[in-house]
């Protein structure tokens, strides 16, 4: 056993710390509480770091060089993204292209595919959604009924696509469609779609938390040309799933340096309003606990990552994990501050430590997004502990 | 980095599981918990030595195996899965207070090769309250009453602790047995008023309740695992409303949450060990969170385990009880759920 980053993985963290303090001029939650800023300055915001973070080379980290990555590892992924996190650096802006995107480009694209989206995708002149979930597929996926059918050098798109993250934003949009409406997963084809295309309207969807970063996203014949197909018709299925075991990543490793971070400012308001009882500790302590296992769980991937061991269906255990544990600490704070939690971040009474407000609403997306908890729980269920087949 | 055990780490391992399977499998624990007045085969403790189990953690000078807190929880994680009832955990610590006192090299000596049983007795209170007459030392005499002493009726000495510092008692007697749920745990008052030697500051315990802490995990983790499997291999076989339970979604999702404590309290275990071995900083924060978390978790999935499989679970006959039972003692000792929680938060300086 070695847990401990080796002294190449340290230099690295090394160099990140030091461009970093150089460059966030301004803690993030400063910029989301000032009364100027709005979701398009958030927007623009997010752009510019982007672009800064990609000059720097520190995007696609875990790509090939060749497609401007650093052929680096999900380890030092994961210490950026640590790092990233205890400066309060902006969060980048094109999240779903580099994150679930580009690696799908990257293993079943064309070399003409790459070189024609990761780069915009890389400098934030192309932002980019997913489509995947439709009003009527949410957890059973595979049912999705947008259909692509072929006509000429066109698919022809009709259906809606639901949830997709950005969607207000974005330039591109990337669709799982329904090529053939008697195969289940092999009638599923993967494809790129420009969302200024005659026959797509985009029209926001306001969220629990006020924002509209979600989107509902509709297709009234609307012409895809066939060379925006990735991999072969049908492939559809297994790209999506190749490209969401990249969410997976070391998750619990850097979300628990972020709930790490908000926990201990919270001991420390609990400390400036004088809840100091018996009652407040046993739950700060709980909180702290639960913490210090999902960084251990996270230590634990770390290592397997670095050790070569990919990560199979136990990462359902981490995703269960971080976003149950982050609902549990989220409502507890709010029950730690009192009403004064609730305060909206713009509210000159709130406290600036923590949108306490607002993270708390977001917890309760965590549990759906990337798998519902009870899709994972039916993961653990069948692949890990290799249970008979539930007959509904 | 890399999570895996060395070699030498997964060969003691599967050498302990054989040695467990052999000379300690479930139905002679069943034998001890139902039959023994000592709550153990204290015959069996000199196979313990033979396999270098209660040398573990001292020197080599004293006829340990200078090993560390990994291989002890690897060591307790196995013995866990077959609930292996008797002073093994309570006999390492007091072993590694004496090492680290220094000196004493007979008694060592003694304690390795499994002639002598030195155990430590700490408890002031019957209720873990805090009014208590405090153990006092003076002019070579020590005085007081220790309460909850593991197996003090058959130690052959006491590490006592005192206002006054750690003291040696030899031959303690004035012991009266404790009748507990779980018959693998004895335990003894003991009424002191004996001669007795200064062996050390209270601060020698500090690295001692470290490793306890993680060794007491890992068996809570050992125990967790194997009632877990025993469900598994229930639900796979039982059959209700025409097919087997474990094809039920509402038994998967449960089995899930048994697992996700499981293997959580694998990652903590084996990361509070290693902290120890590296004595790195964040050793006191990792080790309490280990086994505040592992506490819960235990009695969950053993309580669970009883849950999934009905009456029977319920029946003194199935072996399911002595694990819920054994979960239950060690989330109380080796610092409490409760006693962690503050640990860890002074650690993390909250």
């Amino acid at each position: 056993m070695d847990l401990q980053l080796s002294e190449q993985h340290l230099a690295f963290r090394g160099e990140v710390r030091a461009w970093l303090a150089a460059n966030v001029d301004r803690p993030w939650r400063e910029v989301l509480r000032d009364a100027s800023s709005t979701e398009d300055s958030l927007i623009e915001a997010r752009r510019v770091w982007q672009r800064k973070l990609h000059g720097a080379g520190y995007l696609g980290m875990d790509w090939p060089a060749e497609w401007g990555g650093r052929g680096g590892g999900p380890v030092e992924q994961a210490i950026l993204e640590t790092e990233l996190i205890e400066t309060d650096a902006p969060p980048v802006l094109n999240t779903l292209g580099i994150g679930l995107l580009g690696p799908a480009l990257i293993h079943h694209g064309s070399e003409e595919q790459r070189r024609r989206f990761i780069p915009p995708m890389l400098a934030a002149d192309e932002i980019w959604c997913q489509g995947f979930s439709e009003p009527g597929s949410g957890s059973d996926l595979a049912s999705l009924k947008t259909s692509a059918v072929l006509d000429g050098d066109d698919f022809v798109l009709n259906g809606q696509k639901v949830w997709t993250t950005f969607g207000p934003w974005a330039d591109w949009i990337f669709v799982l469609a329904r090529t053939d409406g008697k195969d289940r997963y092999g009638g599923i084809s993967f494809l790129l779609c420009k969302l200024d295309t005659p026959g797509i309207t985009v029209r926001p969807l306001r969220q629990i938390t006020g924002e509209s970063e979600f989107g509902e996203v509709f297709f009234e014949d609307a012409r895809v040309p066939r060379t925006n197909l990735v991999g072969e018709i049908g492939e559809g299925w297994r790209i999506a799933m190749t490209v969401l075991a990249y969410e997976r990543g070391a998750i619990s490793f850097t979300q628990a340096v972020q709930y790490g971070r908000d926990l201990g400012r919270l001991a420390t308001a609990c400390k400036e309003i004088g809840r100091t009882g018996s009652a407040v500790r046993e739950k700060l302590g709980r909180l702290l606990v639960e913490n210090e296992v999902m960084r251990a769980n996270g230590i634990r991937t770390l290592a397997n990552f670095a050790d070569g061991k990919a990560p199979g269906a136990e990462s359902s255990i981490e995703k269960v994990y971080w976003s149950e544990f982050d609902q549990r600490f989220r409502e507890t704070a709010l029950d730690l501050l009192g009403p004064g939690g609730q305060l909206v971040r713009t509210s000159p009474e709130a406290r600036d430590d923590c949108d306490w407000a607002r993270q708390f609403l977001w917890s309760r997306a965590e549990t759906i997004f990337s798998g519902s908890s009870e899709v994972q729980r039916n993961i653990i269920a069948k692949r890990v502990l290799k249970l008979p087949q539930d007959p509904r | 980095m890399r999570f895996e055990l060395s070699e030498d780490q997964a060969l003691l391992r599967s050498s302990t599981r054989d040695f467990c399977q052999r000379e300690l499998p479930i139905d002679k624990t069943r034998v001890v918990m139902e039959q023994s007045k000592d709550g153990y085969e204290p015959g069996m403790w000199r196979s313990f030595a033979d396999m270098g189990y209660l040398g573990l953690l001292l020197p080599e000078s004293v006829g340990g195996q200078a090993l560390g807190a990994i291989e002890l929880a690897v060591v307790m994680e196995e013995m866990g899965r077959v609930c292996v009832p008797g002073p093994y955990l309570d006999a390492v610590l007091a072993a590694a207070v004496l090492a680290t006192a220094g000196g004493r090299e007979e008694l060592l000596a003694d304690v390795v090769a499994g002639r002598k049983l030195v155990i430590l007795a700490r408890e002031d209170s019957p209720y873990c309250g805090n009014h208590t007459e405090p153990t006092r030392f003076a002019d070579g005499r020590v005085r007081g009453t220790k309460y909850f002493v593991p197996f003090g009726a058959r130690a052959d000495a006491l590490l006592v602790t005192t206002s006054d510092g750690l003291v040696l008692v030899d031959a303690p007697g004035g012991t009266t047995p404790l009748e507990t749920i779980d018959q693998g745990q004895r335990f003894a008052t003991v009424t002191l008023d004996h001669p007795a030697t200064f062996v050390g500051p209270l601060s020698l315990l500090d690295r001692v309740d470290h490793i306890g802490a993680v060794g007491a995990a890992a068996m809570l983790l050992g125990v967790m695992d194997r009632s877990l499997e025993i469900t598994l291999d229930y639900v796979r076989t039982r059959e209700a409303f025409g097919r087997a339970i474990g094809a039920f979604q509402v038994l998967q999702h449960r089995m899930a949450d048994m697992l996700l404590r499981a293997e959580s309290s694998r990652s903590a275990v084996y990361r509070g060990a290693w902290c120890c071995d590296t004595r790195d900083a964040e050793t006191a924060l990792a080790c309490a969170s280990a086994k505040a978390y592992a506490g819960d978790a235990a009695r969950y999935v053993c309580g669970q385990a009883i849950q999934l499989h009905g009456g029977i679970g319920f029946t003194w006959e199935l072996d399911l009880h002595f694990f819920f039972k054994r979960a239950k003692t060690l989330e109380q000792r080796y610092g409490s759920t409760e006693a962690q929680f503050e640990n860890a938060l002074v650690a993390a300086g909250y």
